[in-house]
């Protein structure tokens, strides 16, 4: 067990940047997630920690010290890859064992076995130590790459996508039993994804990246409820956060987002940090949105449009609704709406997300709000 | 599991200069034998501009005399001219039959399993071993072909005495041994394309002369290509066959460019007329190389994009 | 390569004809393909005496082959030594390109490095270019150096044919497995050098097998360089073979025998690559 730390980090494939300077630090048992797109730069951090790639720039640290220029085999680090990368010669449970017949973490052949049968027994997949990969299914696979990597002593545990190639079902089973082996084994762990819910899920705290930076690092109650830009907002919520362009104006009792087609005002409570006139983005989940009826409540935000489009979600339903010039995802429970239902969408205030138009950070509506997360 | 730390002593530390010159070392030898392989080959080009032969064991400087000799000489221009007969005639033969075959093979017969396993045989023979066994079944007098041929009123030909015969002989000794090459890479590319274009293809009812022209050649080109690249690029050298069945002749009627060289330099020896040869014949293999493997990434790329 | 179903076949009725063409023409083809190899075998088994006299109708002896490999008597040409002369030059220079190709064609698969993209292509280049280019200062400069006639001559200059073979096709399989299945052997433990001993070999073992044949196949049954770098000593079978027709009555059938058993190795190791075929004549530019 040991602790993670990234300084500056970063890596240029030629004229490309992968990861532009990168900083980050993982304590001692810490579950965390890096969230991105493909391409954002995962996989590379991934082999910059494991010692596979050599950063350009900035340093990685394993428990104190500094691992630059120590080769992937000093480094007490374990992976398990996209593609399970199980040696195709070899049985599951040659494959499993192999670790331990290195010269670095080799044990008798009595320990190997016990060792590979034990962590066996953990996935359930004893029955299958004497087949070959190619007999395999995907998740059997998946927990041959796994079994690989637990069956020797590692400060860190890499864990690149692992769940991606599964199906649906199974990559929900995975989840939780992954989420239980990360507590028993107590490593510190890095897991890499572009699936939000797995780093939900999964992560202790969540990195979201994208072409190479950090946008947000933080715990998945803080990146789902504060999230620091735009970019952030939408990587986390299916469908995305409803994004509306417009400007911050004087209005009635304070500041007011108007959007750009004037259609929507909104209040902005407290004292945004924004003059007059800026350009700002208003977000708002769908799961925050529903379809009003009856009164309007106190503290809710409410904007008149017309029904485009309805989807069954399960007993969900997303709704789509035409507003001005925007169109706005719902999520809602309420079955009756037909496109072209002039509907009135509704949503606490407290649940309304500001952004600056052009950075894309996120402004806080109160002046010298604490930290919820 | 529990997991101990990682070493107490500080890891090992590998400079990233050290890890640069991995590859370097890794191809150090080739690069010595590649030098070894240049050194001769320079000191070629080299000679070319002395007047070296074993007669002459100081050669002095001429400069490109060597050269202007041979443009001048007629017995360049038609050992160039016979070289590119030889050349094309022996590509293009090849090529079509060598697709043929693949065709027949492919749409599958009879036959066609048990004959397939023999495909390769013809070029597993040495070129020179192949034109024995030919020379032997074309000798006029005795040889069977002739004798096979003589029901049909045409034995008596002299394969290899009369002299447009005789290339054409060597044409065809070397499309023996060599159709099969173009054979199993067509028959491979055959093999290696999508099934949807013809299945697609058969649906709307295209016929089967036009499902391979407009189809399966332009999929295969890239196959057939390499084929042609590497037959044409082997013939413009070849030596093997046409010294074993008449040295160059009949009189100089088959003396293709490397064969002459080999007259020039080891018969007569003067080597570096010999080597003028050489480096002419080097320098159009050269350049035509680099034009096709052009054309062949080119073809490839397209054919990446259509299936 | 196994026969898959033909896409552009449609069977149709008058289908009969079609299949006694393709058939015809397919016998046609492998008769032309199959007649000298089978008339060479003839023309071997055929006493002297029968030579001129008859075609097909004769009796058959091993005497032609008896007097090749000099186990009748001085046949005046050390056929056997050729034979032998020929395994250990291809066997040495397949074994040299080896050593100095596996290295290489790794190194050219896996990184990328300033300069590996000329060498690659000069190494290519030798498999093109026109063999008296070097042979002819070789001459010379082997006469200096002692080098010719010896075997270390002539593996050196093999080298030229199973040197680039080996290096383009290996890369083209090391090219093939995924690094990530190295990477997971660094992780766990090995060295480099262990990991590619220990997974990345193993994988490519098969692939390694069939080039090293290929190569024998055609250091064997080069021709040029023995023919000229070589006299007495290290004279290979190629050249070997051209013996028995010199003189005023050359003897067929004892080149016959000759030839054919100068063609016998190749022939035989073509069996064990059949699968390996299509990389290995394209050099790497085409899968099979």
């Amino acid at each position: 067990m040991a602790t993670l730390k990234l300084e500056g980090l970063r890596k240029e494939y030629g004229r490309t940047v992968a990861l532009e300077g990168t900083d980050l630090s993982l304590g001692d048992g810490e579950f965390f997630v890096l969230l991105g797109p493909s391409g954002a730069g995962k996989t590379t951090t991934l082999k910059c920690i494991a010692g596979l790639e050599e950063p350009t720039a900035g340093r990685v640290e394993i428990g104190g010290r500094d691992m630059t220029g120590v080769e992937p085999y000093h480094r007490n680090v374990a992976m398990a890859f996209e593609n399970y990368a199980l040696y195709p010669q070899k049985s599951v449970f040659d494959n499993m064992s192999f670790p331990l017949k290195s010269k670095r973490y080799a044990v008798s052949g009595e320990e190997a076995r016990k060792r590979v049968e034990r962590v066996a027994e953990t996935l359930n997949i004893p029955h299958l130590l004497q087949r070959l990969p190619r007999e395999l299914s995907g998740g059997q696979k998946q927990r041959v790459a796994l079994g690989r990597v637990l069956v020797r002593p590692a400060d860190i545990l890499l864990l690149d996508e692992p769940l991606s190639h599964l199906d649906a079902k199974l990559q929900m089973e995975m989840r939780a039993e992954l989420r239980s082996l990360g507590d028993m084994q107590g490593t510190t762990s890095f897991y890499v994804s572009h699936d939000y819910r797995e780093a939900l899920a999964l992560g202790d705290r969540i990195g979201v990246l994208h072409k190479g930076k950090l946008h947000q690092v933080g715990t998945p109650e803080k990146i789902w409820h504060r999230p620091a830009d735009t970019f952030v907002a939408r990587a986390l919520g299916q469908p995305e956060m409803n994004l509306i362009p417009g400007a911050a104006v004087s209005g009635a009792g304070g500041r007011v987002f108007r959007s750009r087609d004037g259609e929507i005002e909104v209040p902005l409570q407290g004292n945004p940090e924004v003059s007059e006139g800026t350009e700002v983005e208003l977000g708002i989940r769908p799961l925050d949105l529903d379809l009003a009826d009856g009164e309007p409540r106190p503290d809710t935000v409410e904007m008149s449009g017309s029904v485009y489009v309805v989807e069954r979600l399960g007993r969900e339903l997303e709704v789509t609704v035409t507003v001005g010039e925007h169109r706005i995802a719902a999520i809602t429970n309420d079955a009756g709406a037909r496109p072209g239902d002039r509907v009135r969408l509704r949503f606490p205030a407290s649940k309304l997300h500001l952004f600056d138009g052009e950075s894309c950070r996120r402004l806080e509506q109160e002046a010298g709000v604490m930290d919820r997360g | 599991m529990s997991a101990t730390t990682a070493d107490d002593r500080a890891p090992k530390k590998v400079s990233s200069g050290r890890r640069a010159l991995r590859p370097y070392l890794l191809t150090l030898p080739a690069l010595l034998l590649t030098i070894g392989i240049l050194y001769p080959f320079g000191l070629g080009v080299f000679y070319t501009f002395f007047d070296y032969s074993a007669s002459n064991p100081q050669p002095g400087f001429i400069g490109l005399e060597n050269y202007t000799n041979m443009f001048a000489s007629s017995d360049f221009w038609s050992s160039a001219l016979v070289t590119f007969e030889y050349a094309i005639g022996t590509t293009v033969i090849e090529t079509m039959l060598g697709v043929a075959v693949a065709l027949l093979l492919y749409r599958g017969s009879l036959v066609s399993g048990v004959l397939e396993k023999v495909l390769i045989l013809p070029l597993m023979i040495a070129p020179v071993i192949a034109t024995i066994m030919w020379n032997l079944m074309l000798q006029p007098s005795i040889g069977v072909v002739n004798y096979l041929l003589s029901p049909f009123g045409l034995g008596g030909i002299e394969w290899t005495d009369s002299p447009g015969l005789a290339l054409f002989s060597m044409i065809m000794i070397d499309v023996w041994v060599f159709t099969p090459f173009v054979a199993i890479l067509a028959l491979a590319g055959m093999r290696s394309l999508p099934r949807d274009p013809f299945e697609a293809a058969s649906v709307d009812g295209a016929g089967y002369w036009y499902t391979f022209r407009r189809l399966m050649l332009p999929m295969l080109w890239p196959y057939i290509l390499v084929a042609v690249i590497f037959r044409f690029m082997d013939s413009l050298k070849m030596f093997d066959i046409i010294y074993a069945l008449t040295q160059g002749g009949p009189g100089d009627s088959t003396m293709v460019l490397q064969v002459r060289a080999y007259q020039d330099a080891i018969l007569f020896t003067s080597f570096s007329q010999g080597l003028a040869y050489m480096v002419v014949l080097w320098a159009i293999v050269f350049g035509i190389t680099r034009i096709l493997v052009g054309v062949l990434g080119r073809a490839q790329a397209r054919a990446a994009g259509a299936s | 390569m196994e026969s898959t179903k033909a896409p552009t076949s449609n069977e149709r009725p008058g289908g009969g004809l079609r299949e006694v063409a393709i058939n015809l023409l397919t016998i046609l083809y492998f008769a032309f393909a199959l007649f000298p190899v089978f008339w060479m075998i003839i023309v071997s088994l055929k006493p002297s005496n029968e030579l001129f006299s008859t075609y097909f109708f004769f009796h058959p002896t091993f005497d032609s082959y008896r007097t090749v490999l000099g186990l009748a008597g001085d046949s005046g040409v050390p056929f056997v030594r050729f034979f032998m002369n020929s395994l250990v030059i291809s066997i040495g220079a397949v074994l040299l390109s080896l050593i100095i190709g596996i290295p290489a064609a790794y190194a050219f698969a896996r990184f990328h490095f300033r300069g590996s993209k000329d060498l690659l292509f000069t190494i290519l280049s030798f498999r093109f270019a026109p063999e008296l280019m070097v042979i002819i200062p070789l001459y010379v400069i082997y006469q200096k150096l002692g080098l010719f006639d010896t075997y270390i001559g002539m593996i050196w200059v093999m080298q030229l044919v199973t040197i680039p073979m080996i290096v383009w096709i290996l890369r083209s399989y090391f090219q093939d497995l995924t690094p990530e299945l190295e990477q997971s052997a660094l992780l766990d433990g090995y060295t480099r050098i262990q990991a590619f001993m220990r997974v990345a070999a193993p994988l490519v073992r098969p692939g390694i097998a069939a080039v090293a044949l290929l190569s024998f196949i055609f250091a064997w049954n080069n021709f040029v360089f023995p023919l000229i770098l070589t006299s007495s000593n290290a004279q290979t079978v190629t050249v070997g073979s051209l013996t028995f027709l010199g003189g005023n009555r050359p003897n067929y059938n004892l080149t016959a025998a000759a030839a054919l058993v100068a063609a016998v190795p190749p022939l035989i190791l073509a069996l064990s690559i059949q699968r390996y075929l299509v990389r290995g004549l394209s050099f790497g530019a085409v899968k099979g």
